[in-house]
């Protein structure tokens, strides 16, 4: 993690309306995290205490959530974020195939950022579209029926 | 008042307490990790299922509270709810529950430190399978310091979170968290703050597993080959209620015993590795005089002999002041025999005094456990039985007059400072009483040999107002003698005595007969949870249950 950052929301506003929708305002962690890593790219550890005050609690107990959703970092991830789902659909079409070759690829492996920045590895949870499986999401947009052939296309075409 | 049933008791609770809860008030067993009485209920570890009449599936005890139900509704024509705790049902998700904490689980009892008091151990004795099924290979881990006296083995932690909930909610300082989820979730320190806050050993003690483990007694024995001694710690006036765990003499380690009036269930890390500074200090052997600048060993009977010599003429009129150094570590049965000697033996010739409290900064926790700053165990005491007590005793003390001192030891981390040092020196003839070479006792002319703190016997009055036991968790060495046994010896002696107390018992009595606060407070009485002075009525109100584990 890195240290002795400080953060500030850029978008106040978003976070008042966000805090607004709640009665209780640690439901409101989850798309606070969202906001705050929209804004780095990944959760330093001034931006996950940011989040604790707000919803008051310690951010020790923040961390807890952190990382236990595998779309939190709390480190810079590569440029072009690749997340291959390993869930039971997408493990059983071949996802693992899928990661050995990333791996092998870029030399990473599951958590890492490749030299360059340019492409990080991870692997998550059901990515919501188990009828297309594998399924990888790159970024913000899933692709889907992967094949290592169709990912080395859509790495180069990105 | 809602009235259950669990299995064949008929059991009339409060309303609102949980089923677990229930459980455990009556002493029926169900087992479980995760809940402990002084957290809060996260109802985790599935290990409490009990199945529950008009409930479909099992339910888990821990969390699961009894209200009352419309007259119309009620069980059986009568019941608010119907537990059952062993039926086959039940024994099966235990035996499934069991399973599932033991995928990753090394079964490395044979060196673990918990092992003979662990529950894992003993449910999976009595409710796990023979063989395990997994095939698998087990996810291993390295062993990680959390902090500088705890050692965790992931491998055998079962994810119960009473650690982390213990620094979220008793030591409110937060170190530890769950990192990541499923299996590759573990207990971990938040960024670099680790686990050292005072009462970090704590997480030793309850956790369930052998998991957490005190870099203090890891690996140094096994539990069957321990006594358990329940005493309290002499290290603040708070007194917390601890188990003593030796072998041989040697103490092994501490824990926290419940008391709901003192403690709760935790000790602090300063009593809870306090012993060993009783073992590091130099000990004395014998009962020892003054000789060629140094000591050599003296027999009890010339050791009487010296003090009938020294203190006896100042009985005959000469101007002489007898000091009397009292002490906050003693018990009160010592200092009630201290005060005798000096009131009524020495009367007007004594004075009595002590030297400067050991105070530090007090300590207190949201959760309501506290540290005093009063860093001696039986200041109340002292007070209640020396009650002539001189604050300033340096200043006190007449010039030109003859001094006799005799001094009681006063804890081993005892220093002095050039102003009682020289006050020491400038006496004719010193004895102090004490089990170790403190600078005090390298000035005496006559040391006695009384007992270590851990070897006393006696009560003490906490800052409450609350005697408790001080119970020995070593016997005596050959020629120590109990410290109330030398002050009646040195009565006998000096003043013409024929006291007897064969036991610290009657001089308990004796010492209730004398002193209305303490009448029947005997150790009889009090036991091992101890009683408020007569004078006072309430003490802190008892809370909190009673854990079977
Ligand atoms: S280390 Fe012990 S107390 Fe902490 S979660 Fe694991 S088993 Fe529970
Ligand atoms: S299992 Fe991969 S998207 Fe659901
Ligand atoms: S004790 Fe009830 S779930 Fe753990």
């Amino acid at each position: 993690m890195a240290q002795n950052r400080t953060f500030k929301f850029t978008n106040p506003q978003r976070v008042e309306k966000i805090l607004s929708q709640y009665p209780d305002k640690r439901s409101a962690t989850l798309p606070l995290l969202h906001l705050a890593q929209e804004q780095e790219g990944y959760l330093t550890s001034a931006a996950i205490e940011a989040v604790a005050e707000l919803v008051e609690i310690h951010p020790g107990e923040m961390m807890d959530t952190v990382s236990f959703y595998t779309m939190f970092y709390t480190k810079p991830m590569g440029k072009n974020h690749v997340q291959v789902c390993q869930t039971l659909s997408c493990s059983l079409n071949g996802a693992d195939s899928l990661v050995d070759h990333i791996s092998e690829k870029y030399k990473i492996a599951h958590g890492d950022v490749s030299q360059d920045g340019k492409i990080s590895l991870v692997k998550v949870e059901c990515l919501g579209s188990c009828d297309t499986a594998p399924v990888i999401r790159i970024n913000d947009s899933n692709y889907e029926s992967m094949t290592v052939e169709k990912f080395d296309k859509i790495v180069e075409s990105i | 008042m809602p009235l259950i049933k669990i299995d064949d008791k008929e059991i009339e609770v409060e309303k609102g307490i949980t089923v677990l809860q229930a459980a455990i008030d009556e002493r029926i067993e169900i087992p479980y990790y995760c809940y402990h009485p002084a957290l809060s209920i996260v109802g985790s570890c599935r290990m409490c299922l009990v199945e529950i009449e008009g409930m479909p599936k099992l339910q888990v005890s821990c969390n699961t509270t009894i209200g009352e139900l419309p007259p119309e509704r009620k069980k059986d024509g009568k019941y608010d709810m119907i537990v059952r705790t062993q039926t086959e049902i039940v024994k099966r998700e235990r035996e499934n529950v069991l399973e599932f904490l033991l995928l990753n689980h090394p079964l490395d009892c044979p060196v673990c430190d918990q092992a003979g008091e662990c529950y894992l151990q003993d449910y999976s004795y009595k409710y796990g399978r023979a063989h395990s099924r997994f095939l698998e290979e087990k996810r291993v881990r390295k062993n990680e310091y959390l902090g500088s006296n705890v050692i965790i083995n992931h491998n055998r932690c079962i994810m119960c979170t009473r650690c982390v909930r213990f620094t979220r909610e008793i030591s409110g300082t937060n170190e530890l968290f769950v990192q990541a989820r499923g299996d590759v979730s573990k207990i971990s320190i938040f960024e670099d703050k680790s686990l050292d806050n005072m009462l970090a050993g704590n997480v030793i003690d309850i956790c369930p597993v052998g998991a957490l483990l005190s870099t203090d007694y890891i690996h140094k024995n096994r539990f069957w080959n321990l006594e358990a001694k329940k005493s309290i710690c002499t290290d603040c006036s708070v007194g917390c209620n601890i188990l003593v765990y030796s072998q041989n003499n040697r103490i092994y380690r501490l824990n926290a015993r419940e008391n709901h009036n003192v403690n709760g269930y935790f000790i602090c890390d300063i009593g809870r590795y306090g012993f060993h500074r009783y073992e590091d200090a130099e000990k004395v052997t014998s009962p020892l005089i003054r000789s060629d600048g140094g000591f050599k060993p003296i027999s009890w009977e010339g050791a009487l002999k010296e003090i009938y010599e020294q203190f006896s003429m100042s009985m005959s009129g000469e101007k002489q002041q007898i000091v009397g150094i009292a002490s906050p570590f003693h018990t009160n049965e010592s200092l009630f025999m201290f005060g005798r000697l000096m009131n009524n033996i020495f009367k007007d010739k004594s004075i009595i005094g002590k030297l400067p409290f050991i105070e530090d900064y007090e300590i207190h926790f949201d959760s309501g456990f506290r540290i005093s700053k009063d860093r001696s165990p039986n200041r109340k005491g002292l007070l209640d039985f020396c009650p002539n007590l001189e604050d300033e005793i340096l200043q006190k003390v007449k010039a030109g007059e003859v001094r006799l001192c005799y001094a009681l030891d006063d804890g081993v981390d005892r220093k002095l400072d050039e102003e009682w040092e020289s006050f020491f020196k400038s006496q004719r003839f010193l004895v102090v009483q004490t089990y170790a070479m403190t600078p005090l006792a390298k000035l005496a002319h006559l040391i006695l040999l009384g007992p270590s703190p851990m070897e006393r016997e006696g009560t003490m009055t906490n800052d409450q107002g609350r005697i408790q036991w001080l119970n020995p968790s070593v016997s005596l060495t050959n020629k120590t003698r109990p410290d109330w046994e030398i002050i009646m010896e040195f009565m006998n002696t000096v003043g013409k005595r024929e006291l007897k107390y064969t036991s610290v018992n009657e001089v308990n009595l004796e010492m209730g007969e004398r002193f209305p606060d303490y009448r029947g407070r005997t150790f009889f009485k009090i036991g091992y949870q101890g009683l408020p002075k007569k004078n006072i009525t309430t003490s802190r109100p008892s809370e909190g249950r009673q854990a079977i584990q």
